[in-house]
């Protein structure tokens, strides 16, 4: 029983800690899922956002350096004496101001040409060439032909760059390495330059008399990547790399960059995807994406650079590491995880708390329950919780109160009746050997009466032994009648008629004594089935107390009630009440007014046998009766009888 | 055979058999006296009585005995049970085996000639009655 109650209360326990924790875990899963979902989506787009800024702020960059070349080039044709030295074609004075310029703005080429085209002076190492034919300057005849200043892009051929300077084909040739993702290559294509470049034509009268062009070579250059990656990206580092790169491609090589190859040196000569390739190039579109570059994956953004003619050239690409971001996702999950873990934890200590705040009262209230049921009516709950529990705990005193109670008065009345049972077989036995003689002094009294030689003072003598022996065969008869289980000519009754019949019987003797009697007969009286003459003699012998009992001038009043037993069960019957305003019993012999021979009347006046009979009948019936009594107020007597018939 | 005016008292208690001996006699009736149940049937193989007044509850063979007994040879013959302690399973007991009628003791000289009278002028109370 033990183990088994232990079982219960452990696993409601158990249940109740489960169900705390399993709907914390849950809300956590859900909450690490949804959450971390959301926070990477939003970072991700935050990502795509900033590397799109950024291209941005790289485009300015690459545009604000060709609008240097552009301005410094103008300057250059307005300043005092430029001018009148092209007209002079005074090639010492155009060489130095040349030579100035290039230097300040740090120009990788730069020279003068004729309207016609011919070079008058550059920097580099042949700053006065011959006229033997030069190979075409696109971006010098560009502003002869359309007569305006030209800024921009431009891709300029490998026998311009080394007739310029050979050390700027040699950067052009710069060899590449093949990165993953990127498409063979044409023979030859690499070895052509991309520059930022411009041309002012000079005019006198509307003539051209001159153009000055020059240019920055983008091939191997780094000052405009690692200018972007300084200001834009402020030199980030990531787990030792470069958080943001950038990269300037001539069709899709790439010619300029700070993205680091794995050797540690920029991965120069590589190529873009041929995703990016297909949408920037061939569509002229933006890219916006994760990318594969060299060996990293990155968050990237790629455009279309569009040379002086118009043509898509080349390609400006921007990318940030993708793995930041990742670990912004891993570092975000790891955290919902430590959320979710910590929460089923405090779930736990939560549940066991709350589980034992719940369940340590209903454990106590088992273990009492238990002690009751082994006969401890005074069981320890423990203290009164608040709540329903609380209510239970309380109902549960009181039941057991109750039950006790109940249990000292149905052990008085076991202990009752087994006293009455011994105490009728005694007088039983008693009765049946006094019989015999009784029958001897009876008939030998009666016999010697019927004498008629009788004189006066033997007959009177003679009279009193017949009177007394009378009187001892009552008491016999009415031990016998007491103690023999006296078969019951049951049959049905209202009950009220019968307590009526009763009253109206003793109406007369109560009149002469100046003692009310009053019958309140109840409604709805279910009908009995009863030995009516034996009931009726039980009720006449109680009023008759009563009678005795009450002084002039009281009450006795016999009422009938539906009733459910007292004693449990919920068993139907009915209550006949009969309460006088009598001496009423004393305290000490309430107990004992159902014993056979306990009377307070008088010697020879009561047998002492009437209350213990009366009860012997009631009880055959299945009924009971209760005694209150208050002394100096009156007593009550209340008989029960069962509406079904019970065993006799 | 039949005697007249005889009437056996079976009874274990002497002074039982007197006592209606003389309230018989004084009526006017003979009697036979019998001790036990053996003794009354040996009797009764001798002299059959008018009439038999017996107690129930004697030792060795009781009246329930001498009842079974006396029907099992002379249906016709009435009998009288006396009984100091008449419990309803005695009194249905006697009746199942033929007793006539039923007198508790103890009774008066009257009770005792009015109940004899009764049941020889065939006025024959019912045996149930437990009102002695």
């Amino acid at each position: 029983m033990d183990l088994k109650m232990r079982k219960i209360f452990y696993s409601t326990r158990s249940k109740l800690i489960i169900s705390i924790m399993g709907s914390s875990f849950l809300v956590g899963v859900v909450s690490l899922f949804v959450g971390s979902q959301i926070l990477y989506k939003s970072v991700l787009s935050e990502a795509n956002i900033r590397v799109s800024s950024d291209l941005n702020a790289a485009r300015e960059a690459y545009q604000g350096r060709i609008k240097l070349v552009k301005v410094s080039l103008n300057i250059t044709t307005i300043g005092s004496g430029f001018v009148s030295a092209l007209k002079q074609r005074d090639t010492l004075e155009l060489q130095q101001r040349v030579g100035r310029l290039s230097r300040e703005v740090g120009l990788d080429f730069a020279g003068i040409v004729t309207d016609k085209g011919n070079v008058l002076c550059r920097i580099g190492p042949d700053p006065v060439p011959d006229e033997r034919p030069r190979p075409a300057n696109p971006i010098a005849e560009l502003a002869i032909k359309q007569r305006v200043p030209i800024a921009g892009t431009v891709v300029l051929s490998e026998a311009f760059l080394s007739s310029e300077n050979p050390a700027l084909a040699a950067l052009a040739r710069g060899s590449f390495s093949p990165a993953s993702h990127a498409e063979p290559t044409n023979e030859g294509e690499e070895s052509s330059g991309m520059a930022l470049a411009a041309a002012i034509p000079v005019f006198e009268q509307s003539e051209v008399i001159g153009v000055l062009y020059g240019g920055i070579l983008l091939n191997r250059s780094e000052s405009i990547v690692d200018g972007v990656r300084d200001t834009v990206f402020l030199n980030e580092r990531y787990k030792g790399r470069a958080f943001g790169a950038m990269s300037i491609f001539l069709n899709d090589l790439r010619i300029s960059t700070n993205t680091v190859a794995r050797d540690g040196k920029r991965a120069i000569g590589t190529r873009v995807s041929k995703e990016v390739k297909d949408r920037v190039l061939r569509d002229g579109g933006t890219w916006t994406q994760r990318a594969f570059v060299v060996n990293d994956w990155y968050l990237t953004a790629y455009e279309p650079i569009t040379d002086i003619h118009g043509n898509k050239a080349g390609i400006l690409g921007l990318g940030i590491l993708e793995e930041k971001y990742l670990d912004i996702r891993r570092k975000a999950l790891s955290f919902f995880v430590l959320i979710t873990a910590a929460g089923t934890v405090l779930a736990f200590g939560l549940g066991s708390l709350l589980a034992g705040r719940i369940m340590d009262p209903v454990h106590r209230l088992i273990q009492a329950s238990r002690q009751v049921s082994e006969g401890n009516y005074n069981p320890e709950i423990g203290p009164i919780s608040r709540g329903e529990i609380g209510g239970l705990q309380k109902t549960f005193n009181d039941m057991v109160a109750a039950l006790g109670q109940k249990r000292v008065e149905s052990e008085h009345q076991l202990l009752h009746s087994v006293k009455q049972a011994s105490v009728g077989r005694l007088a039983a036995g008693v009765a049946h050997e006094i019989n015999n003689p009784l029958t001897g002094v009876l008939t030998y009294t009666h016999m010697l009466l019927r004498r008629k030689d009788l004189n006066d003072e033997v007959r009177s003598d003679l009279e009193t032994i017949a009177k007394a022996t009378e009187r001892v065969r009552k008491i016999v008869k009415g031990l016998l009648d007491f103690s023999r289980q006296t078969s019951l000519h049951r049959e049905p009754a209202e009950i009220n008629r019968l307590v009526k019949s009763a009253v109206s019987l003793m109406e007369n003797q109560a009149l002469v004594k100046g003692i009310r009697i009053k019958c309140e007969p109840g409604q709805d009286i279910p009908m009995l089935t009863v030995d009516w003459s034996q009931m009726q003699g039980v009720l006449l012998n109680i009023i008759l107390n009563a009678l005795d009992a009450t002084q002039p001038g009281g009450e006795i009043k016999i009422s009938t009630n539906s009733f459910s037993s007292a004693t449990g069960m919920n068993h139907k019957g009915v209550e006949i009440a009969i309460t006088d305003t009598g001496s009423g019993i004393q305290p000490d012999n309430l107990e004992k007014v159902f014993e056979p021979f306990f009377t307070t009347k008088e010697v020879g006046k009561g047998t002492g046998l009437g209350l213990a009979i009366s009860l012997g009948i009631v009880q055959r019936h299945g009924g009971t009766i209760r005694v209150q009594s208050k002394v100096g107020e009156g007593s009550a007597f209340c008989i029960w009888l069962p509406v079904e018939d019970d065993d006799d | 055979m039949t005697t007249e005016n005889t009437i056996l008292i079976v009874d274990d208690e002497g002074i039982v058999l007197e006592s209606c001996r003389r309230v018989l006699e004084a009526d006017g009736f003979k009697t036979m006296l019998a001790s036990s149940a053996e003794k009354a049937l040996e009797m009764m193989a001798h002299r059959l009585p008018l009439a038999l007044l017996m107690d129930i509850k004697m030792p060795r063979h009781d009246g329930i005995y001498l009842m079974g007994q006396i029907r099992e040879r002379w249906r016709e013959i009435p009998v009288i049970v006396m009984t100091g302690y008449p419990t309803s399973e005695t009194i249905a007991e006697a009746a199942q085996m033929g007793a006539t009628t039923l007198i508790s003791k103890p009774f008066t000289p009257d009770e005792l000639v009015e109940t004899v009278r009764r049941v020889l002028k065939k006025e024959i109370r019912p045996v149930f009655s437990s009102e002695g």
